[in-house]
């Protein structure tokens, strides 16, 4: 196991090092165009400003937008983590006949296109005549946010000794107090690390959101997205000239 | 699991209804409305005397521009598929077998810091890096490399691009759990008793991790051919796919008959190849064993 640098190794560290570079360097992008002050891309940037950021933080459609979508992901995470960490606790511990293939029915909004609930939604919601409600967008994002919770929490509890839940029980522990000084502190990571991941499904959403929105109601990355495509239309002239919010909007 | 089977279902399976209301509410019965939809001649809340019709299926079969866009979103799906495996492998390997600490986290940070920023505002990064006065053509024309700026968006190659980037971290996080638990012993066995790295690698380590590999695949695939916002913006109007098409019949033409008729499509579409990739790649590695 020693660390000598052969040729297969070297390529190894070269690939992957290609990698990175490849996964930072958007991002690396858009920081720097965020500070340059011209209000085109100018490549090389050609000093440093934070005109940007102020014009995102005043613009009223920029501001309302955001904080539609941290409302909508603070009560996606809520729903989604109560819902994903009971539906994992009863898919573990309940003896459910089929237990395999609920996991899969719960799962599968992962695997089929987004785009395709929120079409199913929005053609429910019209033809029962309810239009576009704001908590039909939140039913949208918990339904894609539920299987990460499901997902991490399931994995905890199969790591799980359940010897510990036994002997709190044998000790004289009410199934209650097993739960909740025994069950809960132990699957808390996997529930956690399925509501980060259920914050950021939701405030990231964007096919579901396409069909769910109501105009003036919409989330930031349609907002931000609208905001694109118009100055797509605009591109004879300076291509990005439109795009100033988004440099903003990278520090959020 | 065994021996727990027997004992009956538990009072903690009432847990699973908050879960499956959400699912047959908001789920399964949407998906049935969309294939009724696709399969009625009109709304049936609105006019009472609509009637069983195929021709939004029709209409998808005998235009050309329907099915190509078809045609073009799976090529995509594919391709966008293939080049995240390829550099999300060696990443998740590197990441699975990194003793320090600190590199692991450096690097988990690496791949999840492009999830933590918006869709949108990635696509939007890769437009300023590929477009014809962007970061990559100024910069090779500045060196000399080309006179006249690459065609690199506006083009399905700027949307595979876009779409690897946004979606190799999903194969990432989904190979390094896999690749971590092959356990370091079974290579160094295959190396004492001879095979060279190359060989220890496709013979060990890739047999083991292909549910890792399936898993990535499958997901990838999913996301890159439901994939809305990268197709718009880095194609700019040159490329067409099916979740491009659906949009439109909802927005522009208000068809929600024909949206679902495609939304079906590309639904069974999704659901046949996740269950020839599962086949294909099952097959293999029941060879395997058997070898």
């Amino acid at each position: 196991m020693s660390a000598r640098l052969d040729p297969g190794r070297l390529a190894y560290y070269a690939f992957n090092g290609a990698i990175v570079f490849f996964l930072l360097l958007p991002i690396a992008i858009i920081a720097v165009f965020a500070l340059n002050p011209t209000p085109y891309i100018a490549f090389p940037p050609v000093g440093v400003s934070l005109r940007w950021f102020v014009k995102f933080f005043s613009s009223a459609d920029f501001m309302n937008s955001l904080w539609l979508s941290l409302r909508v992901a603070v009560v996606v995470v809520v729903l989604a983590t109560v819902i994903g960490a009971l539906a994992a606790l009863a898919i573990a511990r309940g003896n459910l006949p089929g237990a395999r293939l609920l996991t899969a029915v719960f799962l599968s909004p992962l695997m089929l296109p987004a785009i395709l609930t929120g079409l199913a939604l929005f053609q429910v919601f019209m033809l029962a005549g309810i239009g576009r409600p704001l908590w039909g967008l939140v039913v949208g994002h918990t339904l894609l946010a539920v299987p990460y919770v499901l997902r991490t929490t399931l994995a905890v509890l199969h790591d799980f000794d359940r010897r510990i839940e036994e002997a709190a029980a044998v000790l004289g522990a009410p199934p209650a107090r097993v739960f909740r000084e025994v069950t809960l502190p132990l699957i808390r990571p996997g529930v956690m690390a399925g509501g980060i991941f259920a914050f950021i499904v939701s405030f990231d959403q964007f096919p579901i959101s396409l069909f769910l929105v109501v105009p003036n109601g919409e989330t930031l990355p349609v907002v931000l997205f609208n905001y694109i495509r118009f100055a797509l239309a605009l591109a004879v002239v300076f291509a990005f000239e439109r795009l100033i919010g988004l440099r903003a909007y990278v520090r959020l | 699991m065994k021996a727990h089977a027997r004992a009956g279902v538990s009072g903690i399976a009432w847990a699973i209804v908050p879960a499956a209301l959400l699912f047959v509410l908001f789920f399964a019965l949407p998906f049935g409305v969309m294939a009724a939809l696709s399969l009625l001649s009109g709304n049936p809340v609105s006019n009472p005397n609509v009637a069983f019709t195929t021709r939004n299926y029709a209409r998808l079969i005998d235009s050309d521009l329907y099915f190509d866009a078809l045609i073009a979103t799976l090529r995509i799906g594919v391709v966008t598929t293939a080049l995240a495996l390829l550099i999300g492998y060696p990443l998740a390997h590197w990441m699975a077998r990194m003793r320090s600490r600190l590199g692991h986290a450096l690097l988990l940070m690496a791949v999840i810091a492009p999830m933590l920023t918006g869709i949108v505002v990635r696509t939007f990064a890769w437009m300023t890096l590929l477009a014809d006065r962007g970061v990559i053509n100024t910069t090779l024309t500045w060196l000399g490399f080309i006179d006249k700026p690459l065609p690199l968006m506006y083009g399905e190659f700027g949307v595979v691009i876009g779409l690897v980037h946004i979606y190799v971290p999903f194969m990432v996080l989904t190979l390094v759990g896999v690749i971590g638990r092959i356990d370091p012993a079974l290579e160094e066995a295959a190396r004492n008793l001879g095979a060279g790295r190359l060989r220890t690698f496709l013979e060990v380590t890739l047999p083991l991790s292909l549910p890792g590999i399936l898993a990535g695949s499958l997901l990838v695939f999913a996301l890159a051919i439901s994939a809305y916002v990268t197709p718009v913006l880095l194609g700019g109007g040159n490329v067409l796919t099916l979740p491009m098409l659906i949009y439109q019949q909802v927005s522009a033409s208000f068809n929600l008959g024909f949206a679902g008729a495609l939304g079906v499509v590309l639904l069974a579409v999704s659901l046949m190849l996740v269950v020839a990739y599962n086949a294909i790649l099952g097959r293999l590695s029941g060879e395997r064993r058997l070898a």
